[in-house]
């Protein structure tokens, strides 16, 4: 209370300032006359008494100033006017104080940027209610397509019973519905769930509520959950939304609320709807079937359990269910279940880029801070003059090294204050870059904590600079004065000289980290971009239209016969374009992966005990399709009009499965059949089908994965499972997507069509986000390598200028001007080789942290080290050749005078 | 003799719990008295330790013409003033009986 009170006096002490002054003065004033009349009263002269009064009092300015000192808070008031001389300074060097402050500024900006998307997507509690408690399970084996297989319903019962760490679990089936309002319709993904999805994952609604155990079952309301998100993109934020009904489907499901924001895994989804919604969900394929794998599980973990608990225990219940059930488990796959923290599993796509710029960002920041570092002590060596001088007058230690540390402070906060709105452009560029890994990007923010980051690395940059800078010592005036007075050398000392060349080697060497993960990863993009997608990408068209939504295709013969019959218009329609040199219908389009797949076995070729057995893509195509696509046929014939439905099971088969069953003999005429318990709950069957023909592979699976074993089916013997139409026209293919459009909307006129892309594009969206990574980590390079330049190039210069006398012996003793370049450019060729062998030795290990961004590039690719190495060499050497070329110009008569 | 700040303010308390209302020439005088003119109080001692005890709410100061009619600054004890003075008091004795027992004559000697 008494310091409160006091401080909150000093405090507006410092505001009435003059006035109080002017008080104490007087208070002071009758102090000493009242002395100098007792004086007289005791018989002293006036003039005496008065003398003797003033002797009394110590001073009347020093009393004046002290009872200033008390009033105040003193160093406050000199804060202020380090500031204002900080200020000063600065302006009276503005080259100095703008390249300092750009410099810092770029890279608080990229760090602060990129620290807010870290934050948001990697670091972030969850908005789950005790998130950190949540679990993922993953079901994989090995095989394409193995990676994430999702649980039946039977393996999610096993797990309840037998898993006791897990406190609760949450199922989640992602399912594709058609959303028709008033005008038009839409696919939309959503999630199926069970009524404690909600309770288990520790989300709330923010208006209406959510599903519960009572929303279970068949025979309740279909109801549906919007996601925060949906409801503000879709439903314009609508408060009166809960409670109304919306068509999915062709049929009415009442919204029942609005979740708050959360990130869902492993797709987003627009809406969680109970299972009732679809009837393949209630039926007893999906319930009875072991097999039958649709369902997501998240896991609470139970009071007091850890996750190595619920990893042992899922193990052992795996392994049981593995033992009980060896027909669901083809023990040649290697079946298993892991147990990841769900906010890592929300992580793992976006980890290893975001920490590849983050760490970029970061040696950006050491790059510029050591620049501004350099920058700082040459400046330093110029002021020596005028810290010696203010040492002299009387400043300590401290205030001249609190002179400095304002002073970078005031340089590091504004380059921070810079660095922000950089930061604020950088978010959103990132943001979009995120969105293609995280669930988790809306959470990215650049709020209190980024900035707190930014401040934070402003003022530990700003210590780090005032702290490098030597001070004059004490009786450092005389010393200065014997050393010759005016001159500019009291320093440039050996240890100042020496950190200088220190920051000029890690700046080198940091340039190479950075340029050479640039160069890995553009070349990366080259490499994919020569990836042969293994048809002829030019002048095709796609548009994928699927007419039916699973449901129908499950449960409605009839919607199947009139969904190919419009295909098939679809087809001869746009065929008939002008322009138009093939038009074929399939599913899926070519570049983009099936989700349908199956076991595959092939007539007198038993699989050994123990193999894995071989797994194809299903796809379908019809007879114009391939060419159409572009895809070659290698052997045998194409699909005809006669491989209709009755006429004979008839497929074509991919290059690799090819291989695969009849490596070195004709495959054309033999018999494969799709195989494995899963059939049961599918309308495909598991007959013997012949092989017509064997097309090339294609890179569905993405540029960079390895080729799948595909059969195509033909489009009449199979299901419309979705499906589009592929377009090959003469020239410029994109001239018809008005007009195809038009002819699919009129056909379909309910049907949403999902895309319309040459294939050319689909092909350019695959390597669009490792793009924007080689784009990012090269700018971040170019930038590093800039910043460098001027650094070494400074140091060089500031070296010659403090030998200008030297040079200039030199130089009359007889050295000629390539002389003495060449002495410049050895000092700087020195630093740059050191930097080089340093850059190089911690690119090779930067490089294998990345290995998993890599494609087709070793992470040591000798290419890209020399490139790097000899770019940086040039660039280093340039930046030295400068002050070289000066120093060479330096005439020796004006030195030797001067 | 120089005096220490703490001691000071005591004194100054002390003083103005005595005298009544005073200035700062008169407070100086007081004291100079009673340490029989070993202290001496120089103006950049005594005003500043007058300002921090107002700071502190101690004593409160207004500006009143004086006995021979010049104006004059003058502090007077608050309530908060007394209750430390007090306490300050019955620290102060505490202190000096334990330094005193400290440096007794030894008995057993």
């Amino acid at each position: 209370m008494r310091y409160l009170r006091a401080a909150l006096a000093r405090l507006t002490g410092l505001f009435t300032g003059p006035r109080a002054d002017d008080d104490v003065r007087e208070e002071l004033q009758a102090h000493l006359e009242m002395e100098t009349a007792e004086n007289i009263r005791r018989g002293m002269r006036p003039d005496e008494a008065r003398r003797q009064a003033f002797l009394a009092s110590g001073g009347l300015t020093q009393a004046a100033e002290a009872v200033r000192e008390q009033r105040g808070l003193p160093w406050l008031e000199s804060m202020a006017a380090d500031v204002k001389y900080a200020v000063r300074a600065l302006r009276h060097t503005p080259a100095f104080t703008a390249v300092v402050v750009i410099t810092l500024a770029l890279g608080i900006g990229a760090n602060t940027a990129i620290f807010s998307v870290v934050r948001g997507v990697l670091l972030k509690p969850l908005p789950h209610r005790e998130g950190d408690r949540l679990v993922y399970l993953r079901h994989s084996m090995d095989g394409p397509g193995g990676a994430n297989l999702g649980f039946s319903v039977p393996e999610v019962r096993d797990l309840r019973n037998g898993a006791t760490a897990l406190g609760g679990i949450a199922e989640f089936s992602s399912w594709t519905m058609t959303y028709q309002p008033e005008d038009g319709a839409v696919r939309i993904d959503v999630g199926l769930v069970t009524g404690n999805y909600f309770e288990v994952m520790g989300l709330a609604p923010i208006l209406g509520r959510v599903t519960d155990a009572r929303d279970d079952g068949p025979g309740v309301a279909p109801v549906m959950v919007l996601t925060h998100e949906t409801w503000l993109r879709r439903f314009g934020g609508d408060s009166g939304i809960v409670g109304k009904q919306l068509r999915l489907d062709n049929k009415p499901v009442t919204v029942i609320g609005v979740l708050q924001p959360a990130p869902f895994f492993p797709v987003r989804v627009e809406a969680l709807l109970n299972m009732v919604n679809s009837d393949h969900h209630l039926s007893s394929f999906m319930v009875e079937g072991r097999t039958h794998r649709m369902t997501e599980i998240i896991a609470r973990l139970a009071p007091g359990a850890s996750v190595q608990q619920a990893r042992a225990e899922v193990a052992a219940v795996h392994a049981r269910m593995r033992g009980d059930f060896p027909d669901a488990y083809d023990p040649g796959s290697h079946y298993r279940a892991a147990v990841i923290p769900f906010k890592e599993v929300l992580g793992e796509r976006a980890r290893l880029t975001l920490w590849l710029l983050m760490g970029a960002a970061a040696f950006v920041l050491i790059i510029s801070a050591a620049n501004v570092a350099n920058l700082t002590l040459m400046r330093g060596v110029r002021r020596e003059h005028e810290l010696v001088v203010r040492a002299a007058i009387g400043a300590g230690r401290g205030r001249l090294r609190r002179l400095l540390l304002v002073e970078n402070l005031l340089l590091a906060l504004v380059g921070a204050a810079i660095g922000v709105v950089i930061a604020v452009f950088g978010v959103e560029l990132l943001t979009a870059l995120a969105a293609r890994y995280s669930p988790r990007s809306g959470e990215i923010r650049l709020d209190v904590v980024a900035l707190g980051f930014t401040f934070g690395l402003s003022v530990v940059v700003a210590l780090i600079l005032s702290f490098l800078a030597t001070l004059p010592k004490e009786g450092a005036c005389t010393a200065w004065i014997s050393a010759g007075g005016g001159g500019q050398r009291l320093s440039g000392g050996v240890r100042k000289q020496r950190l200088q060349r220190g920051l000029v080697v890690v700046q080198i060497a940091v340039c190479v980290v950075l340029l050479a993960g640039a160069g890995l990863l553009t070349r990366t993009m080259a490499r994919l971009a020569d990836v042969d997608t293994g048809l002829r990408t030019e002048q095709v068209l796609t548009i994928q239209v699927p007419l039916l939504t699973p449901t129908e295709l499950l449960f409605n013969p009839a919607a199947d016969g009139s969904a190919k019959e419009r295909y098939n218009r679809m087809r001869e329609e746009i065929a008939a374009l002008p322009g138009v040199t093939a038009a074929g219908v399939g599913s899926p389009m070519p570049l983009r992966s099936s989700s349908v797949g199956f076991e595959v076995k092939a007539e007198g070729k038993p699989v050994a005990l123990g193999e894995a057995m071989p797994r194809a893509e299903l796809r379908t195509a019809d007879p114009d399709f391939f060419r159409a696509a572009g895809i070659p046929l290698l052997q045998g014939r194409e699909f005809a009009a006669t491989d209709r439905f009755g006429s004979g099971w008839v497929v074509i088969i991919n290059k690799t499965l090819a291989d695969r069953y009849f490596r070195g003999q004709d495959p054309i005429g033999k018999r494969i059949a799709w195989t494995g318990d899963v059939l049961r709950f599918t309308p495909i069957s598991s007959d013997w089908r012949t092989i017509v023909g064997v097309v090339g592979n294609t890179q569905d699976g993405g540029l960079d994965a390895p080729p799948r074993a595909v059969v195509f089916m033909p489009f009449a013997q199979m299901l419309a499972l979705g499906g589009g139409v592929v377009i090959r026209a003469d020239s410029n293919v994109t001239n018809l997507t008005a007009a195809a459009t038009r002819i699919v909307r009129r056909i379909a006129p309910a049907a949403p069509i999902e895309e319309v892309l040459t294939i050319a594009q689909i092909k350019d969206q695959s390597v669009a986000p490792r793009r924007l990574n080689a784009a990012l980590v090269s700018s971040f390079g170019v930038l590093a390598v800039i910043i460098a330049a001027v650094g070494i190039a400074g140091v060089l210069a500031f070296s010659v200028s403090a030998r200008t006398n030297e040079i200039g012996i030199r130089m009359s003793l007889g050295a000629d001007s390539g002389r003495v370049q060449r002495m410049i450019l050895k000092e700087g060729g020195v630093l740059l080789a050191i930097g080089l062998v340093l850059g190089v030795i911690g690119a090779f290990f930067a490089a294998r942290v990345i290995q998993g961004l890599l494609f087709g590039v070793a992470p040591h690719d000798p290419v890209t080290f020399t490139a790097v190495a000899l770019l940086m060499a040039a660039i280093g050497l340039i930046a030295c050749w400068v002050p070289a070329l000066r120093a060479s110009r330096i005439d020796p008569a004006i030195t030797m005078r001067s | 003799m120089d005096v220490q700040q703490g001691t000071l303010a005591l004194m100054i308390l002390r003083t103005l719990e005595v005298l009544g209302p005073l200035h700062g020439y008169g407070v100086a005088r007081r004291i100079e008295e009673i340490s029989q003119n070993s202290l001496k109080l120089n103006y950049g001692t005594l005003y500043p330790a007058l300002l921090k005890l107002e700071q502190e709410g101690f004593i409160k100061a207004e500006w009143r013409k004086s006995e021979n009619n010049r104006r004059a600054k003058y502090y007077a004890l608050t309530p908060a003033g007394r209750r430390q003075l007090a306490r300050e008091t019955r620290e102060w004795n505490r202190t000096a009986d334990l330094i005193a027992a400290f440096f007794a004559p030894r008995r057993d000697a």
